[in-house]
C-alpha cells in the first residue's frame, strides 16, 4: 500500500474512531476495507480514497471508518470478569441502587458476544441475591453492519464454537436453513443493541450502574482514550463501575474515574460522584 | 505434560490437529479407530481424546461406550470432533459419555477454546 494512501485511511479512521493504525499494521486497512471496496466496485483501494476525497459524503466515510475498526469478540472473553460481575458486582448494584434494576451498557460490543454471554450467565446461573431484578442490558458498536448482526443474533460455524460449550450452543441456539446458528429469542429479548460512536457524547444513552468496555480502548490513540474514558465516567450512577479488558488500565488519561476499593481492576468515580460531561470538560 | 490421544481415520486431521494440541503443551499419541484407540487406553489412559464418529473397524460412539467401561476410563476428557453434528448426533455423544462436541471443519483457535471449555488448560 503506498504511503498516501495508507495515510488517508489512518487518518480516517483516527478521525472517525479513534482507532490508531499504525504503518507495520496496513494489513488490516486492506483486509478490514476490502468488503466495501468489493461492493462499490472499486478496483483497488486507491480508487476508494480518491472516491472518499473527491465526494463530501460524511455517510460513507462513516461506514469506512467504522469497518476500520476491530471486530474481533468472542462467547464469554475474559470469563472471570463476566462471573465477577454476575456474582460479586451486579448484587452491590442492586442493593445499593434499592431499585430492583441494574442498567448495563456494553461500550464498543461489537458483534454482540459480549452481551448475550452476559444474558446467557443470568439465565443459566443467576445468582439468588439477583432473583427478581430486572436487569438492562445495552451494547453499543460504532459500526451499522455489527450492530445489525448483534441484533440478529445470528452466528456461523467458528463464532459459535469460540468460549461456547456444546451445551449452551444446543439450549440457546437453534440451527438454521442457512446453516448459521440464531439465539433464543428469549436472549434476544433481553439485551438492546443501538450503534453509537464513542468519540461523540454518550448523554442520549442513559445512566449505568456497570460499563463494560472491554479491548475497546487499547486500540485507540491517547487522546482518543482521554476523552473516552471521560464519557464513560459522566454515564456512571452514583458508585457505579467501569470494567476495562484485562490489562487494560486508565491511569493517567482521565481524572474522572479511579480504582476502585471494593473490586480489583474496576474503576469508580472519583469522588465517588461522577461529574457531568459539561463540568468535567 | 498430558497426554491428548487423537483418533480419526484421516491422517491429514490427525496431522493437523496433532500440530495444533502439540503447541497446547500436550503429548499427541494417534489412533486410526476406535479398536486401535481401546488398545493405546488399556496400555495408559491419557488426560484427553478427541474422536472422530465414523471410522472403520469400531467408531467413535463404540469406542467411547467401551472406553467408558474399562477401569480408569471414566478419567479422560472425550471431546468428539465430528462432522456428524445434528442435535441427534451430539445429543446421543453427549448421553455416551462425551464431555465436550467440536463441529467439524475446526481450526486452532476452536481447538483452544474447546480445551479451555473442558479444563484441560
Amino acid at each position: 500500500m503506498q504511503d498516501g494512501v495508507f495515510n488517508e485511511l489512518a487518518d480516517l479512521a483516527l478521525k472517525g474512531s479513534g482507532q490508531a493504525i499504525p504503518r507495520s499494521k496496513s494489513y488490516l486497512i486492506e483486509a478490514r476495507l476490502a468488503p466495501i471496496a468489493r461492493r462499490e466496485g472499486f478496483g483497488s483501494l486507491d480508487d476508494l480514497v480518491h472516491c472518499l476525497k473527491s465526494r463530501a459524503n460524511p455517510v460513507f466515510a462513516a461506514e469506512c471508518a467504522a469497518a476500520l475498526v476491530s471486530k474481533d469478540t468472542w462467547f464469554f472473553r475474559e470469563r472471570d470478569t463476566l462471573h465477577r460481575l454476575v456474582n460479586d458486582i451486579l448484587p452491590m448494584r442492586l442493593k445499593a441502587g434499592n431499585t430492583g434494576r441494574v442498567k448495563i451498557w456494553i461500550a464498543g460490543g461489537s458483534t454482540g458476544q459480549e452481551a448475550y454471554s452476559l444474558a446467557m450467565l443470568l439465565e443459566d446461573d443467576l445468582p439468588s441475591a439477583l432473583r427478581g431484578a430486572k436487569i438492562e442490558i445495552l451494547s453499543t458498536d460504532l459500526c451499522k453492519t455489527a450492530t445489525e448482526r448483534a441484533r440478529a443474533g445470528r452466528y456461523g460455524h467458528y463464532e459459535v464454537q469460540k468460549g461456547l460449550s456444546i451445551h449452551r450452543l444446543l439450549h440457546h441456539f437453534t440451527r438454521t436453513d442457512s446453516g448459521q446458528w440464531e439465539i433464543s429469542e428469549a436472549l434476544r429479548s433481553k439485551v438492546s443493541f443501538r450503534q453509537h460512536n464513542l468519540l461523540e457524547s454518550a448523554g442520549g444513552l442513559g445512566k449505568f450502574d456497570v460499563i463494560l468496555c472491554r479491548n475497546v480502548l487499547s486500540g485507540m490513540d491517547r487522546s482518543a482514550r482521554s476523552r473516552v474514558a471521560d464519557s464513560l465516567a459522566a454515564q456512571l450512577m452514583p458508585g457505579g463501575l467501569v470494567i476495562l479488558g484485562q490489562g487494560e488500565s486508565l491511569i493517567g488519561l482521565t481524572n474522572q474515574l479511579e480504582p476502585s476499593r471494593d473490586f480489583r481492576g474496576t474503576w469508580i468515580a472519583s469522588n465517588g460522584t461522577p461529574k457531568t460531561a459539561t463540568s468535567a470538560a | 505434560m498430558k497426554t491428548c490421544l487423537i483418533v480419526d481415520d484421516s491422517r491429514v486431521v490427525r496431522k493437523v490437529a496433532a500440530r495444533i494440541i502439540k503447541d497446547l503443551r500436550f503429548e499427541v499419541v494417534e489412533a486410526g479407530n476406535g479398536s486401535e484407540a481401546l488398545d493405546i487406553c488399556r496400555k495408559q489412559m491419557p488426560e484427553a481424546v478427541l474422536l472422530d464418529w465414523n471410522m472403520p473397524v469400531m467408531n467413535g460412539l463404540d469406542f467411547l461406550r467401551a472406553l467408558r467401561r474399562e477401569e480408569g476410563g471414566k478419567k479422560p476428557v472425550v471431546m468428539f470432533c465430528s462432522i456428524e453434528n445434528d442435535a441427534e448426533h451430539v445429543g446421543e455423544a453427549l448421553r455416551s459419555g462425551a464431555d465436550e462436541f467440536i463441529m467439524k471443519p475446526f481450526d486452532a483457535e476452536i481447538l483452544e477454546s474447546k480445551f479451555a471449555e473442558v479444563g484441560l488448560i
